[in-house]
């Protein structure tokens, strides 16, 4: 139970982060593009299953979804993993994030002005055709002053979505309705990542007739009878509790292979018990109990490629939030060859076989393998464990135990001891991997001690750059949008190792900026790689894992594919038996 | 007694406004904003938080706040989870049935467990079998119930596989089908022993000590004189004596049922009360966490004076002036 | 606090050797063969806790990526949990925290609620019912809830074992001041009291020589009974995670590794040894008390 908290940490961060979670979580992955990729996450397509017509699955959730089934309103990861299956957005995306048609396709010239064409008899649940005019509808409301979630910033670059804001203008002037199946968008201006900050989720008008924008959060619509376009309709919610979907008959891409999902929850503390009886289907699984489930006879684990990695952060300054830049620099940390000392010392692959039962792999940047953007390792430096190479680099910069006491002494020859924090929840796992971090330290001769902070207080204590915190640990996910700025730029609020480094801005402003990279993703990807390469070596952060997304699935579960970007479209899933 | 009944009532109130300002003041120090679940805490922009902050009212004086939060709240209005985004009073309306099925399923065990055994150890007092009673009473008082629980799982549920070891019921049951009751029923069972078996130590003594004292009194002894048979004394005439005391109990076992729920949801993940006050104070859901606390408050005065009341219909004798 | 009813012997006293009541009651004491047993547990216990540092050599907080999980064996006699730490060990150091937490609430607890029963008690009037309105106020707050509320307003900001004292304490007395209060009430009325204060003694001085000892010893039993409890509420929140910090060794802290279903099911030896020296210490307590008791009631024989 609690250790999911961290997870709903993370889920938020997703969100923070990235403006596109919605759609790697999705998962309306159409075709398989590169089916060897997906091979060795399917167990389970083998030639002796004979899908079975209609049947039901259980598709368990390990935290109660908070209830808000609308894209333009949800909060929480565990509420889009239920709206996935019920709800298509309008593009999708491939293994490797990069934006690929599914209801709509489009085209551009310029990246600023964009004609989008829907496919034709795209049917709502209620029976509604899918026209433009629901999107248009869908962006309004999110530009609309009453609208209070967090996802203006979607359509705020569009022309004209200010002006519709502020009360000045009836409608986004950038929005134009060609016909019933075609729109053209114009932005603002030219931006590398115009369409991939674009809102793609259309919503019923008929459905959200005559609610105020205001009131659409708590309606029916969105909480108790919601409707989308995907392969599953929206039969019974109970709330906190389960969701019924069941088939939809009209659906765009073919008539669903099951009758009903049953989505409920079940605490994270039952998952292992549930499978093992056959009680849940699909279930994720958290990477600690892998090992169980990987050892059931009943049930396959299907693992893919995560995109949240987990670091250790070093506090190189202070930030002013109201200013919007790091007004002052911390000199404990300053030295890189203390950090990189520290990555050296750190034997990544022990601890992630201690403390994630190996479902993780060592990450030496950033950016998560699977993305497009992603470096080469070959490109960078792996940081292996070395502790031998550690102590030399330490000795090099000055950090030598001149007091005889076993530990090493700064440079001025006063005694350093690395101060690591890490989140506490009940959990009592996280203790025992943060410790194990400290002891790394500690073997190379750095003294060292741990906190445990409670997980609310941390994450505020991270960002309001509190006294008490040097070293810290944390994670971040990240989303299809490849752009890092959000992080890592000196005037962002979530750069939470208040990292100032003119290059890497630099850098980073220029893969957004269309007169340098143009349409040209090897162009893009080249400043990219060159920005992880400096991270890669200045490591404001130490880069410990990136871990993977692992479900359990019963073995009478088939069509079921999971990669990067999520699950297929849950219209092909089926039961044997 | 209506004199003494009303008096205690409008005793509890100014208890209940001291409580509620203890509630208020913790819930203000506790860290992040008390009453900020409406602040989306994607948005960092500093004067979005000070504009949602100003609608909130979270700029009003602490007394404004405190006047606005204990109306709203008598009115019923509880105010809205900031985790499920629900009404705090729905969410509390659906987790209730729960607890109270755990809680009334506890009382009958504690009943059953009880009668059966401080009648028998009454009838038969210092024979081996009644201070194997008292043995297994003492041990009851004895170990905390979370032990109890701990072991209880992993003896019927992973050693022998007899219940369930969390949630309500089975997940994939038709609501309302006969399968469906009898799952509750089976989840229910083991949560049930253990927070009964905290209570039935302390019935199982005064019965037995009462009917013990009771079979000396004269009235019985007339009884038995007349050549009445000993089972017709014991069930018709001690007993009937020995029960009544007994209903003052229940206002104490109010009380016990709160924190034993608390912890044998906790070990047993019973979706009740319990689990979604410690889930509120783990996911910082003050309005949730609030409500509750004063609805445990509340309880445990209500609890008391539901004793002190029945101890006065009970025995006149104490009825406090 | 529940207190155990015992059905009080009719037999009617003897009439016993000049002894002082305490010689008596330290006789009946040492005879009772339970409450010796487990006098002796409980001593071995905190002998064996306080030592600690002093028994094992074993790092306690160290994590042992190597040797994570092992069953028991002649190297680690209760095995090592899922950091690799010695059980054995964390047993050890466990009971320091545990009974320091049980003792320091009993002493608090005993002291302040002793304090304002007999206040209350010996005045009387508008003290006695100023301050037992607050202690009835004190009562009203459900311990468990409101200990886990104000955790959870304090965890991180002062942090700990000290702070986890002071609240139990704080919020505990209550049950003793009432009992402690209605013992003086009906002490009061000895003439020997009455005596003591016609005769000009300060009430500071009557409470202590004079009503004290004679209430001393249900405050003892009492001691005893409120140490068990607050064994079981120490450890009961630490199992709940609003204890003793995590990384702090404690009995409730181990026992809370059972919460992980595979913990709980297959790998006993983390959990059942600090269960078991739960259960043994807490009944040993319990007898204690009852010894104690049962020594101290001249209407008792044995």
């Amino acid at each position: 139970m609690q250790k999911k908290k961290s997870f709903y940490w993370l889920a938020a961060m997703l969100l923070i982060m990235s403006l596109f979670m919605a759609a790697c979580s999705n998962g309306e992955d159409e075709a398989g593009a590169a089916e060897d990729d997906k091979k060795e996450t399917e167990g389970n397509e083998g030639g002796e299953k004979a899908a079975q017509e209609g049947g039901t699955i259980v598709y368990a959730l390990d935290a109660a979804p908070e209830g808000l089934f609308h894209w333009n309103w949800y909060g929480i990861q565990t509420d889009a993993e239920v709206l996935g299956l019920f709800d298509d957005n309008l593009i999708t995306f491939d293994e490797e994030l990069k934006p690929q048609p599914n209801i709509a396709s489009w085209e551009t010239e310029d990246n600023k002005v964009f004609t989008f064409k829907f496919q034709e008899g795209v049917k709502w649940h209620n029976g509604d055709e899918l026209t433009v005019h629901d999107w248009v509808f869908s962006l309004e409301t999110l530009a609309h002053p009453d609208y209070e979630g967090p996802r203006y910033t979607n359509v705020q670059t569009v022309e004209g979505a200010e002006a519709f804001r502020n009360g000045e203008a009836d409608s986004i002037s950038g929005l134009e309705v060609i016909n019933d199946y075609e729109i053209k968008i114009t932005f603002d201006k030219a931006r590398v990542n115009n369409l991939l900050n674009l809102w793609t989720y259309p919503m019923n008008r008929k459905a959200f007739e005559g609610i105020e924008v205001a009131d659409m959060e708590g309606s029916d619509p969105v909480r108790r009878t919601p409707i989308g376009t995907g392969p599953f309709k929206v039969n019974k919610v109970v709330s906190g509790e389960s969701v019924e979907l069941v088939a939809n008959e009209d659906y765009w891409q073919g008539k669903p292979k099951l009758d009903k999902i049953i989505i409920k929850v079940v605490d994270s503390t039952a998952v292992t018990g549930a499978l093992q009886n056959g009680d849940i289907d699909v279930v994720s699984v958290h990477p600690t109990i892998g090992k169980d489930v990987e050892a059931m006879e009943n049930v396959d684990l299907v693992t893919a490629p995560g995109l949240s990695y987990y670091y250790v952060g070093f506090k190189l300054g202070k930030f002013d939030n109201e200013k919007k830049e790091v007004v002052e620099q911390k000199e404990k940390y300053a030295d890189k060859k203390l950090r990189q000392a520290m990555m050296h010392s750190i034997n990544r692959e022990e601890w992630i076989e201690a403390f994630f039962g190996g479902y993780g792999d060592v990450v030496n940047r950033p950016v998560p393998t699977a993305h497009w953007i992603a470096a080469d390792n070959d490109d960078l430096n792996t940081y292996p464990y070395d502790p031998e190479k550690a102590k030399e680099i330490l000795d090099e910069a000055g950090y030598v135990d001149t007091n005889d006491d076993g530990f090493r002494e700064d440079p001025n020859g006063d005694e350093f001891v690395v101060n690591f924090s890490h989140y506490a929840t009940g959990n009592p796992t996280f203790e025992s991997r943060a410790k194990a971090l400290t002891q790394y330290w500690e073997e190379v001769g750095l003294k060292s001690t741990l906190e445990m902070i409670e997980v609310n207080q941390y994450y505020d204590m991270v960002e309001k750059d509190n006294e008490n915190m040097e070293a810290f640990f944390g994670g971040w996910g990240y989303g299809a949008d490849p752009d890092p700025s959000g992080l890592w730029k000196s005037d962002q609020l979530w750069n939470y190792p208040r990292w100032v480094n003119e290059e890497s801005d630099q850098l980073l402003e220029d893969a957004l900026d269309v007169e340098i990279v143009g349409t040209d993703e090897a162009k893009r990807k080249e400043l990219y790689v060159k920005w992880q390469q400096i991270v890669n070596e200045e490591l404001p952060m130490l880069f410990i894992t990136e871990l993977q997304e692992i479900y359990g699935m019963n073995k009478r579960v088939g069509g079921l594919t999971l990669d990067v970007s999520g699950f297929n479209s849950a219209h092909e899933w089926f039961v044997t038996e | 007694m209506l004199k003494y009944t009303l008096r205690r009532i409008l005793g509890m109130i100014p208890m209940l406004l001291l409580i509620s300002i203890v509630v208020f003041s913790l819930a203000l120090s506790m860290p992040g904003d008390p009453f900020g679940g409406e602040i989306d805490p994607n948005n960092t922009d500093p004067q979005y938080i000070e504009e949602m902050r100003e609608k909130a009212g979270l700029n009003d004086p602490v007394h404004v706040q405190y006047g606005r939060w204990i109306s709203n709240f008598m009115q019923g209005d509880f105010g809205e989870s900031t985790r499920y985004k629900m009404p705090v009073a729905e969410l509390i309306g659906e987790r209730m049935p729960n607890t109270l099925f755990l809680g009334i399923t506890s009382l009958v065990i504690t009943y059953i467990l009880a009668f059966v055994m401080g009648m028998y150890a009454g009838r038969k007092p210092y024979t081996t079998a009644d201070n194997l009673i008292g043995g297994v009473n003492y041990l009851g008082l004895a170990v905390p119930s979370y032990i109890a629980g701990v072991f209880a799982i992993y003896f019927f549920s992973f050693k022998l596989g007899w219940f369930p070891f969390s949630g309500s019921v089975d997940i994939t049951l038709q609501n309302g089908s006969f399968e469906y009751y009898l799952s509750r029923l089976h989840h229910v069972f083991l949560p049930a022993i253990v927070l009964g078996a905290l209570g039935t130590a302390s019935y199982t003594q005064f019965l037995r000590n009462d009917i013990i004292e009771s079979s000396r009194k004269d009235y019985v002894r007339t009884a038995r004189a007349k050549g009445t048979p000993e089972t017709k004394i014991y069930n018709k005439h001690i007993l009937r004596n020995s029960i009544i005391p007994l209903i003052t109990f229940l206002g104490f076992d109010i009380v016990t049922l709160i924190s034993g729920a608390i912890i044998t949801e906790a070990i047993f993940t019973y979706p009740g009360i319990g689990q979604l006050f410690l889930d509120s104070i783990n996911n910082r859901d003050y309005p949730v966490m609030m409500t509750l606390t004063m609805m445990f408050s509340f309880l445990v005065l209500f609890g008391n004076m539901i004793a002190d009341l029945l101890y006065g219909i009970v025995d006149p004798r104490i009825r406090v002036d | 606090m529940a207190e155990v009813i015992n059905d009080t012997s009719i037999t009617k006293i003897k009439v016993q050797k000049s002894l002082s009541p305490w010689a008596v009651a330290r006789r009946k004491f040492l005879r009772n063969k339970l409450a010796m047993v487990s006098l002796f547990f409980l001593m071995t216990v905190s002998i064996l806790s306080f030592l600690a540092p002093y028994i094992t050599t074993a790092d306690i907080t160290r994590v042992n990526i190597g040797s994570m999980s092992l069953t028991p064996s002649s190297e680690h006699w209760f095995g090592t949990d899922k950091s690799g730490r010695d059980v054995f060990t964390r047993l050890l150091y466990g009971g320091r925290v545990s009974l320091l937490v049980g003792i320091s609430c009993t002493l608090l607890i005993i002291t302040f609620g002793t304090l304002i029963g007999a206040l209350a008690g010996f005045f009387g009037g508008i003290v006695d019912a100023l301050l037992m309105r607050f202690t009835d106020f004190i009562l009203n707050f459900p311990l468990l809830v409101f200990v886990i509320v104000l955790n959870a307003v304090f965890f991180g900001k002062l942090g700990g074992v000290p702070v986890l004292i002071a609240v139990i304490s704080v919020l505990g007395w209550g049950g003793v001041a009432r009992l402690v209060r209605s013992k003086i009430l009906s002490e009061k009325e000895n003439e020997y009291i009455l005596a003591a204060i016609s005769i000009g003694s300060r009430p500071a001085k009557v409470i202590m020589k004079h009503l004290l000892p004679n209430v001393l010893s249900t405050i003892i039993v009492q001691a005893t009974l409120t140490f068990a409890a607050m064994i079981v509420v120490e450890s009961g929140l630490s199992y709940l995670g609003f204890g003793v910090p995590a990384e702090t060794p404690s009995w409730g802290n181990m026992l809370a590794a059972s919460r992980e279903p595979d913990v709980l099911q297959n790998m006993p030896w983390i959990w059942i040894p600090p269960a078991l020296t739960l259960v043994i210490t807490i009944l040993s307590i319990n007898f204690i008390g009852e010894g104690i008791k049962d020594a101290l009631n001249p209407k008792s024989l044995r």
